[in-house]
This record gives C-alpha cells, sequence and structure tokens, in this order.
C-alpha cells in the first residue's frame, strides 16, 4: 500500500520536471543525416519491443551506420512515461503509438507530421491512416491494425438448429436467443463496464451510421444512431443474454469452451489462442464478419501506429527506420512473429500470409479492415472512453438508453473539442 | 533530566564545531534526496493543487492558470469523489480493527506454546505482506472467481451457490477488505511479537502467583503493556489503510459502478489518466488532511495512558 505516497509524488514530479524546464518543444536545429553514423532510439511497448529488437537487427544489417536501442515500456506505463519525457525533453526519436493515445500527444505538440512524400495513405487501409490524423495533418505512420471479427460455436449453433454466421444483429440476437434455449448459459458475451466496455460497443455505434464526433467536430454520443446502439447492446442485457455483472480477468477463451458464451467479439490473435489453449474446439467455431446494422458491417480499428518526435535529431533516420518497418515485407513477417494484422495493404499478398495456417480466418479481419472505421484522434479519448463505459454500465443494469445518451452528450460535449 | 543526558564537549550545539560540519556533510546526501524527492514533489503538489494544470501544460507549464480554492470546493461538490471517500472510510472502518484484531490474536497464539511450529507459522502469516501485488491478485483472483474459484469450489461440493463477489456492489468491497486484511496482518502480528517478547517474564510470574488467570493476566499485564505498539501499529495501519489503492487497482479497477473506488484510485486516474494535476493535487491534500488529522486523534486517544 506504498503506492499512493508514490502517486502524489509521481505527480509532483512530472511537474517539478515540467517547471525546471524553460525551452521545450521548438524542434531542434542540429539534424543528423541518413547516413551518417548515430544511434536511433525507439521506445516500444511490452514484448511488442522485444520482437522490435529483433527486427531492428535486420535493419542495422542495411544500414550499418545506424544502431537501433529499443526500450520496452510496459503498455500500463507508457502514458506515465512518455508525458513526463514530454514534461522533461527528454522524449526519444521513434516511439510505437497505440492508435488511441494520438490524440493526446498530437495536442502536446511532440510529434513530427509525417512525410506524406514517403509514406502513401493509399498503402494502407484508411482507418488505420485516418486516427493519426487531425486537421488533414498525419502524425503516425500506421504499423499495425486491430480489427474485430465474430468468433461463433457452430457445434452449438447446429444443436439449436442454425447452421449459418449471423448477418445482422438480429440475427445474431436470435443466434444468442436460440444458444440460450438449448443450454448456453447466456447467449453471447459482451462486456458490460469497466475499462474496455467501449470495445464492445463501438460497432453498434459504426455500424449503425453513427460515430463518436459529428461533422464539426463536437460530441455525437447523444445522436439518434449512438441512442439506437445503446438500444441494441443494451438488449442483451435485457434479455439475458449477455453477462451483467464485470467479471475483472474473466477469460472469454474458457466461457465460450465450455459453452456458456458461446458468440464474442475479438481480434485475429483469438484464432491461435484458441487452437492453442482449447484445442478440443477444433472445427467446432468459426470466425465471421461482425454482424450488420443498416450502414453494414462496421468493426472498430485500432492498432499501433510509428511516431517521430519533433525534438529528435535523427528524423531522416527515424523515416528509414519507419519505413522499413512499414514495407509489405517486413509486414508480412512480423504478422508471422506476432499475429498482429498489418496495416499495409500489400502485406496481404505475401505468403508469410496468404499461405500461413489461419489464412482462412483472417480473410474475415482483412474484410473488416477494408469497411472498419477509426478512433479519431482525441486529446481527451481516456475521458471520453471512460465516459462511455459510465453509461454502458448503467444501460447494462437497466438504464434508458435514450436518457442516458443525452447524460453522456452533456458530459462529453466539454470533452470533445477541436 | 540534563543530568542524564550525556553532555560531552562532542554533543554540546556548537554551530561551527568541526563535528558538527562533519554532521551536515554526512546527512548531506540525505538532505539533498529528501529535498528534491520529498519537500520539493509536496511544495509542487500544493502549488499546483491552486491551479488549472492540465494535459497541455505538461510542455507548457507557465500557462496553467491560478484558480485560488476551486479545486478543492468542486470536490466537495463531485458526487465521484464523495463515494471515493465514503468508500475510503468503509474500507478503514471494517478493515483496520480487523487487520489489528487478526495480528494481535496470531501473535498472542504465536507466543504462548507450540513451540515447534512457530517459525513456520510467523513466516507462513508474513509471506503475503512481502508477496507482490500482482502475484496476491492471481491468488485471489482464483478464490473469488465465481465459476472455478476456490470458494465457489467448495460451495458446489457443500451443495449451494456462491455469489459473484468482484460483480457485486455490496461484495466487492468488503472481499477487497478481507484480501487486505490478510496482506496486512503479518506486519501488525510481527510488531505485536516483538512487543510481546519485551514484555519481562517476571511481571508474567508475579501475575501467576498473584493468582492472575489466563484472562486475567492478559488483560492486566499483557494490553497496557502493549500500549506503545499497539498505538504504533494502529496509527500505521489506519494510514495504510486510508491510503488503500493496490487492492481495487488490480482487483476491480474501482467498480462495479464504482463500489470500489477510493481516493486514492480516483486520485490517480484523474491524474494520470486525465491529466487533471490540479484536482488530483488538490485530492492529494485533502487526503493528507484526514490522515493527519485521524493520526492525531489517535494519538490522543492511546498514548500517555501506559502509566
Amino acid at each position: 500500500m506504498a503506492r499512493p505516497a508514490k502517486t502524489v509524488t509521481g505527480i509532483s514530479v512530472a511537474v517539478a520536471a515540467a517547471l525546471s524546464l524553460t525551452a521545450c518543444g521548438g524542434g531542434s536545429g542540429a539534424q543528423q543525416s541518413a547516413d551518417a553514423k548515430q544511434t536511433l532510439t525507439v521506445w516500444g511497448m511490452g514484448e511488442e519491443a522485444k520482437r522490435l529488437a529483433e527486427v531492428a537487427k535486420d535493419f542495422e544489417k542495411d544500414n550499418p551506420n545506424v544502431t537501433v536501442k529499443v526500450t520496452p515500456i510496459g503498455w500500463d506505463v507508457v502514458g506515465q512515461k512518455m508525458t513526463a519525457a514530454a514534461a522533461a525533453g527528454k522524449l526519444p526519436d521513434m516511439a510505437q503509438m497505440g492508435s488511441t493515445m494520438m490524440g493526446q500527444y498530437i495536442a502536446l505538440d511532440v510529434l513530427e507530421p509525417v512525410n506524406t512524400k514517403t509514406f502513401k495513405k493509399s498503402d494502407f487501409f484508411p482507418a488505420t491512416w485516418n486516427s493519426n490524423v487531425v486537421d488533414g495533418t498525419a502524425y503516425g505512420v500506421p504499423w499495425y491494425a486491430d480489427v474485430r471479427g465474430l468468433y461463433y460455436r457452430t457445434d452449438l449453433a447446429k444443436k439449436a438448429g442454425v447452421d449459418k454466421a449471423p448477418v445482422t444483429w438480429a440475427d445474431h440476437h436470435a443466434l444468442a436467443e436460440a444458444y440460450k434455449k438449448n443450454g448456453a448459459q447466456y447467449g453471447t458475451a459482451l462486456q458490460p463496464g469497466n475499462t474496455g466496455a467501449w470495445q464492445s460497443w463501438l460497432q453498434f455505434l459504426y455500424s449503425e451510421g453513427g460515430s463518436l464526433t459529428d461533422a464539426d467536430g463536437k460530441s455525437a454520443l447523444g445522436s439518434p444512431e449512438a441512442v439506437k446502439a445503446f438500444e441494441t447492446w443494451g438488449s442483451y442485457f435485457k434479455d439475458g443474454l449477455a453477462k451483467k455483472n464485470f467479471v475483472p480477468g474473466a477469460d472469454v477463451a474458457k466461457t465460450f469452451a465450455k459453452g456458456e458464451e458461446p458468440t464474442f467479439m475479438s481480434g485475429p490473435w483469438m484464432v491461435q489462442n484458441l487452437n492453442e489453449q482449447q484445442p478440443q474446439l477444433k472445427g467446432k467455431w468459426k470466425t465471421a464478419p461482425l454482424p450488420a446494422g443498416p450502414k453494414g458491417s462496421v468493426s472498430w480499428v485500432g492498432g499501433a501506429s510509428l511516431v517521430t518526435f519533433k525534438d529528435s535529431e535523427h528524423k531522416a533516420a527515424a523515416e528509414k527506420f519507419t519505413q522499413y518497418l512499414t514495407t509489405p515485407e517486413t509486414q508480412a513477417a512480423w504478422y508471422g512473429a506476432t499475429k498482429s494484422l498489418p496495416a499495409n495493404k500489400a502485406a496481404y499478398d505475401r505468403p508469410e500470409i496468404k499461405d500461413s495456417a489461419e489464412a482462412d480466418s483472417l480473410k474475415v479481419f482483412r474484410g473488416a479492415l477494408d469497411t472498419g472505421k477509426e478512433i479519431p484522434a482525441l486529446e481527451k479519448w481516456n475521458e471520453i472512453a471512460a465516459a462511455i463505459e459510465g453509461t454502458l454500465e448503467k444501460i447494462a443494469q437497466g438504464g434508458d438508453p435514450a436518457t442516458e445518451a443525452k447524460k453522456l452528450q452533456a458530459t462529453t460535449e466539454g470533452l470533445i473539442s477541436r | 533530566m540534563g543530568q542524564q543526558a550525556p553532555t560531552g564537549p562532542e554533543l554540546r550545539p556548537d554551530r561551527l564545531s568541526r563535528q558538527n560540519l562533519a554532521g551536515w556533510l554526512y546527512s548531506t546526501p540525505f538532505l539533498a534526496l529528501f529535498l528534491t524527492f520529498m519537500a520539493f514533489p509536496i511544495i509542487a503538489t500544493l502549488l499546483m493543487s491552486f491551479t488549472d494544470f492540465g494535459l497541455r501544460n505538461v510542455t507548457h507549464p507557465l500557462d496553467a492558470r491560478f484558480v485560488g480554492l476551486d479545486n478543492y470546493t468542486a470536490l466537495f461538490g463531485d458526487p465521484k469523489f464523495m463515494k471515493a471517500l465514503f468508500n475510503t472510510c468503509y474500507f478503514v472502518v471494517l478493515g483496520v480493527p480487523l487487520t489489528i484484531g487478526s495480528g494481535l490474536v496470531a501473535a498472542v497464539l504465536l507466543n504462548s506454546g507450540i513451540d515447534r511450529f512457530r517459525t513456520f507459522f510467523r513466516v507462513g502469516f508474513y509471506v503475503p505482506v512481502v508477496t507482490a501485488i500482482v502475484a496476491v491478485a492471481v491468488i485471489w483472483r482464483f478464490v473469488l472467481d465465481p465459476s472455478e474459484g476456490l470458494i465457489a469450489g467448495l460451495g458446489a461440493q457443500l451443495g449451494f451457490s456462491t455469489p459473484d463477489f468482484l460483480a457485486s456492489k455490496a461484495l466487492a468491497m468488503p472481499s477487497l477488505i478481507v484480501m487486505a486484511v490478510w496482506r496486512n496482518m503479518g506486519t501488525a502480528m510481527v510488531l505485536f511479537l516483538a512487543g510481546l517478547q519485551a514484555i519481562p517474564v517476571e511481571v508474567r510470574e508475579a501475575a501467576k502467583l498473584d493468582g492472575a488467570g489466563a484472562f486475567q493476566e492478559f488483560r492486566r499485564i499483557t494490553v497496557p503493556l502493549l500500549r506503545p505498539t499497539m498505538l504504533y501499529v494502529a496509527v500505521m495501519t489506519t494510514i495504510g489503510f486510508l491510503n488503500v489503492f493496490e487492492e481495487p487497482f488490480v482487483m476491480t479497477d474501482g467498480g462495479p459502478g464504482d463500489s470500489t473506488l477510493t481516493v486514492s484510485l480516483h486520485m490517480y486516474k484523474e491524474g494520470f489518466s486525465f491529466f487533471h494535476m490540479g484536482s488530483a493535487s488538490a485530492m492529494a491534500y485533502v487526503l493528507f488532511t484526514i490522515v493527519l488529522a485521524v493520526t492525531l486523534l489517535q494519538f490522543r486517544l492511546l498514548k500517555d495512558k501506559t502509566r
């Protein structure tokens, strides 16, 4: 329980660093050319950083003048570390940046705009590119993508008299009911609240044609589409088809295998997880595109981008390394190592992906990337997400969607401003 | 009193003496660290609590505006903060007596008899104290898991169904309290053990000769002589519990429905997730004031009644 003391100190140290600092931002004059001998410092997140260090070795072989130094940072502390580093003017040259973090650092004015002569928007999936853009300027190059598909138990569906993947939300709701009638404890898995619950809801909003912000950049969370999305999402809880209480650390692979929650939405990594952790399930489940609303099947698209910081003196080398990491070859190899979906479209034609064991189920995710939609780069995304999660929790417990959406609109109006 | 204190020439408060200079030199590393990492942040936090310091001020700190007491008044109008305050009190009021009580019982049991297993139990009770919180979280998630957990498993064997502890608004906080008591009683126990062993055997023997039973001995001898230890344990445990952060942080993230949101956790989220540094600093000072007040109260209640 020593943590809070550190919290207080931590807050203060951040400020201390900030206060003691006179010059930062501004960009520095001494730029190193790409072929000068130099060390490029890169921050990566968690496990990915270890793999990134291996990839960097290959880059160093082709570019012997550049030494790439990768520092792994835990996903849980990256926000604090990066902000403190920004305050102290001690940012690295480059970093991997989660898509939902972009808005915050763009607002902090520490990111170098992307050179659009080198990086072409058309090489990447639109949503992966757009999450890096504020006012028409891109501040990060898409690295890998995160998108959702539907996992469902085919064997239990057959038992319930359904032999097709659900195409619309209505189909999905009906399938969940059929599962439940045939002995499943719940029809589907939906996170009813807590951190990350917005991920279970955003596809309802997007497939309804709604969005987080309207054309003027103001909050659209009280829109008729949002209300409808809250209603559809909430109906699973109202009808007893999803667990109302959030269970910390719940493992959906287990409840899926037990048939308690025979459908769930998740990313491509679950294909491998299920194959490895629940091998007895082989042949009893499939992936399908997310159920569609009036505007089609639209997943939210997240992932990570590569950013270069304004104060870096190695921008040319950083650009070269970013280029290297985003070629179809490197991206396909990266998929092989991490199962993260490439953001570069051409990578999907490489044999590492085309001929992989998961090629079939990958098609679902590849398709979802074409139709998916980004989370816009919002400065206060963390706060907005927490507000959405609070609303979802109330609706899961039986709150009225229209009333709650109205309240959410009021809360978020002050948080979304440009 | 002055005659008892050692009054050699080297201890006279002679500011310019060489010994004195050496003393200052020796304490410089500590003082430097203390000023940098304690005093300065404490003052900076106080200053920040009077400003609207937010995310953008991280790179432009001087743009933060002075807002006077606004952060403080806003806190007391904020239902979320009041809820966090209530939850923290709930945690302290239940958790502290349970921790002290179970620590004392364990210490008394260990101090009497069962010589053979004493070390085993001492270590056993102390292990939770030194275990990393992440490992603790894994264990307790297993204990509390509604479908495959230890309690659920026992319940199923005995033929009753167990509630979903961490997902229930009514049960989440009590579950965390049990976990915190388990984690902290070891510290209380070790301190009580030390206190118990400092009680001279002669006093106990004299009491026995006077015909005191076990209970009377405990009430008349152990409790009064343990009072200084009790004060220390009570103060330290209360401070720790008022600052409760880790249990809700790793187990529930404040949920369900803010039912386990504590002041420290709220402060952490406001400060580091939302970057409302001004407001988070104000919370830190409100919490500090409460800790100070409670500690002073405890000193008044428990001190100086020994003789």
